[in-house]
């Protein structure tokens, strides 16, 4: 896993009151803070995964339920030797204009391809994971999909996580 | 909005903050827009019956009838995006 930065203020001064003035009581507060493990070896001998909230999805899978008041608590294995051509994205809550001219600018599977094919990388997962970010239910959140979504990423043998909010 | 949140807010039939939820969820987090995108679906609705086209109310009925009623309200939701989206102006920017 990734080196943790010790440094925690806010990327976007103001977000969480943004946040909390447009949803209201979505905010959650964790006591129990996890750090981040490090990485072991070079990332060029890693087996990496992608984790992304961005709603891309095999093309033909079932679309992500981007209108459910309170979330959709699936996931999507996405091949990571699919091609841009295979895949679409589900979302609503955000613009996909420029993720509609290549899905590489939410979701960089031809990045991670090249940077494994450069050796930049050692290896991607089989499949990489995709899943929608509104979710209103933190508490379900966090013991389903999350969950779900760990014991894929043990499954597949990896050793890194990319992780990825959209 | 946490689901908790609304649960609270229906346990203590408020609906103020119930209205503000749909408002913000259907307005992509801003409650003015959501307004105006309840409005808009409607109205879409409205202009596809004002020739009074044949419809397949056996259909109506038949879903009424045999669906669940929180099956019947997520495709209530579908239905408002739904026609959200054929009114051309989608605000969301994004597919369902």
């Amino acid at each position: 896993m990734t080196e943790l930065s010790d440094d925690t203020r806010q990327l976007r001064p103001g977000l969480w009151e943004t946040i909390n003035e447009r949803y209201p009581g979505s905010m959650i507060t964790k006591s129990d803070f996890i750090p981040l493990a490090r990485l072991r070896k070079p990332l060029s001998q890693t087996r990496l995964t992608f984790v992304s909230s961005a709603g891309i999805q095999p093309k033909g899978t079932m679309p992500f339920d981007v209108v459910h008041p309170v979330g959709d608590f699936s996931f999507r294995r996405v091949p990571s030797a699919s091609t841009i051509s295979e895949l679409e994205i589900h979302q609503i809550k955000y613009p996909t204009t420029g993720a509609l001219k290549d899905l590489n600018v939410i979701f960089p599977i031809e990045r991670l391809q090249e940077l494994t094919k450069e050796g930049v990388i050692g290896e991607l997962t089989p499949n990489l994971f995709s899943f929608i970010g509104y979710q209103m239910d933190p508490p379900t959140f966090e013991r389903t999909l999350a969950e779900d979504i760990a014991n894929a990423v043990v499954a597949e043998g990896a050793e890194a996580a990319l992780l990825c909010p959209a | 909005m946490s689901l908790q949140y609304l649960k609270t807010a229906v346990a203590e039939n408020d609906s103020e903050k119930l209205i503000r939820y749909v408002r913000l969820h259907l307005g992509d987090g801003n409650e003015a827009a959501g307004r105006k995108e309840i409005d808009k679906a409607w109205i879409e609705a409205l202009k596809l019956m004002l020739d009074v086209p044949a419809t397949d109310r056996e259909f109506i009925f038949a879903t009424l009838n045999n669906q669940t009623p929180a099956t019947l309200a997520h495709l209530y939701f579908y239905l408002h995006f739904y026609f959200v989206k054929r009114s051309g102006a989608w605000i969301h920017d994004g597919t369902l």
